[in-house]
């Protein structure tokens, strides 16, 4: 008995899931009225079946994955520069800082209508909404970076001599990675989310969210589900690359300059 | 005199963005039907807000996030701090939870239209969702990050269980606690406004999606700019909030 339950032991965070699996299998079979919400999860792996044997599945995967990273990269590239202005001189903090601050607090989300009034609601706008999402987090993490690189690094740099570009890629920047790679993570993050969600407005075009909004006009929860299913496990990948790519490759700078003190 | 133009300068880029945007709506030879003029943006504000309109939208909005947050963060709060306490539920809740907490909340907004229909409940069900996972694990690693010396210290001088909690857990967790409650709203806010564009019937979102669908785009800037607006309050009010709280903490 007790090796059972020590066999079983590793086990015991997937009683819940399954429960409610089992539960949700459960209410599909009460009537045609339950089945509406909860499709039974046999619908769900034809559904699935049916959605990449069309290639719908793959399109529309392609389409936000490749939206989210054009933006991205945008996003980034505004915002490092951006950033680093904002970090480099103190006359551009105080002019700029408090606009960027402003326009900071509107929910991206919210922006959507306007921009689509302004640029249509084409491919155009969705890329500028996830720059936009992105460029946010990347500024503000590339303005923190810079401006906290150690006085004593600059003093050295500034004792060999360096030009301002060799300063900038020897002293800053090597400085500043860290929070460039916390900028990064979160940059994509919001990319991810507010891809899913501009797709999930403006209807014309490929992407995930077109597909689960088809779905849901069309009352098809099966595929809602599959959208659903796809969105957080490819944000959780991307997520899961991008941080073990920057663990890699900032594992030379394993102690914090703070704490060696 | 230098210091009266320092402070000053905090309104320059602000002032320069409007001004453009002024001068852009008189002389750039834009419709201006589509870049409305800032006197335009500003008289449909009045407007909106003589006739009632925009009180009851903003109304609407916020209560739909007030009863979704208290629910969502009261939820994610005990559902953190019992992780944090029981071995057991972390075991048995854990995983379930980190695998959902991966989830974006918009991209469940179809879902839960489906299952709830695009009345009320979806709505306060959205919100919930959005502020009960941050809130959760905040609480959860507060808890988890109090010094065990602290309970070593209560334990020699015998410290009765209300007041260990009072005097101790609860001032040591809360920092995190409240960051997450504050990170919570927030994001509850955005995802209340993404529902509301999506399937309203009231509220600033869906204010928002009638006047884009009319072409009406100053009515959408007035909803911009106080979506914005409440995000900031919101925020803002928390982090002063925060600080009050924690000014009996050291600084560091």
């Amino acid at each position: 008995m007790t090796a059972l339950k020590r066999l079983l032991r590793p086990w015991r965070g997937l009683l819940l899931p399954v429960l409610l699996l089992g539960a949700w299998e459960l209410a599909s079979r009460q009537g045609a009225s339950q089945a509406y919400a909860f499709v039974p999860l046999a619908r769900i792996g034809d559904g699935l079946l049916e959605l990449l044997a069309s290639g719908e599945l793959w399109l529309s995967v392609a389409a936000s994955l490749q939206r989210t990273c054009l933006g991205l990269l945008a996003g980034v590239c505004g915002g490092f520069a951006f950033g680093a202005l904002m970090a480099s001189s103190p006359l551009a903090e105080r002019l700029l800082g408090p606009l960027y601050h402003a326009l900071r607090q509107v929910p991206i989300l919210g922006l959507i209508p306007l921009l689509a009034l302004w640029f249509g609601s084409g491919e155009f706008t969705k890329v500028l909404i996830v720059s936009l999402a992105a460029f946010y987090p990347m500024a503000l993490n590339a303005f923190e970076g810079f401006r906290n690189v150690e006085t004593r690094y600059r003093e050295v740099g500034r004792l060999y001599g360096l030009t301002p570009l060799q300063r900038f890629t020897q002293v800053n920047l090597p400085g500043a990675l860290p929070s460039l790679s916390t900028g990064l993570l979160q940059a994509l993050a919001f990319a991810w989310v507010s891809s899913v969600g501009c797709e999930l407005f403006l209807s014309t075009g490929l992407g995930l969210g077109n597909l689960m909004m088809n779905a849901e006009t069309g009352s098809r929860m099966e595929v809602v589900v599959i959208g659903v299913l796809c969105v957080g496990l490819l944000g959780y990948a991307m997520n899961l690359l991008f941080s073990r790519v920057s663990q890699r490759l900032l594992r030379w700078r394993a102690p914090r300059p703070g704490d060696s003190r | 005199m230098p210091v009266v133009l320092t402070r000053l300068s905090v309104f320059a880029s602000p002032l320069a963005l409007v001004l453009a945007w002024l001068l852009l709506a008189r002389f750039g030879g834009f419709p201006a039907q589509l870049l409305v003029p800032p006197q335009e943006v500003y008289q449909a504000f009045v407007e909106l807000l003589q006739s009632g309109e925009l009180r009851e939208h903003l109304a609407n909005s916020l209560s739909r996030l007030a009863l979704g947050f208290c629910a969502g963060a009261l939820g994610g709060l005990l559902f953190g701090i019992a992780m944090a306490l029981s071995e057991t539920v972390e075991a048995y809740c854990g995983p379930l939870f980190h695998v959902l907490r991966q989830i974006p909340s918009i991209a469940l907004i179809p879902m839960f239209i489906l299952f709830f229909g695009v009345e009320e409940t979806f709505k306060v069900v959205v919100v919930a969702k959005a502020s009960f996972f941050p809130v959760a694990l905040a609480a959860s690693d507060g808890v988890k990050g109090i010094p065990r010396r602290y309970f070593e210290v209560a334990e020699v001088y015998r410290l009765p269980l209300p007041s260990l909690v009072r005097d101790v857990a609860l001032p040591a967790a809360a920092p995190p606690i409240v960051t997450g409650l504050r990170i919570a709203l927030s994001r509850a806010w955005m995802v209340l406004v993404a529902a509301e564009l999506l399937a309203a019937d009231s509220g600033l979102g869906q204010m928002i999606e009638m006047s884009r669908q009319m072409m009406r785009i100053d009515i959408v800037m007035v909803g911009v700019v106080l979506t914005g607006l409440v995000g900031f309050t919101l925020d803002h009010g928390f982090r002063l909030l925060e600080r009050r709280l924690l000014r009996w903490r050291d600084t560091p």
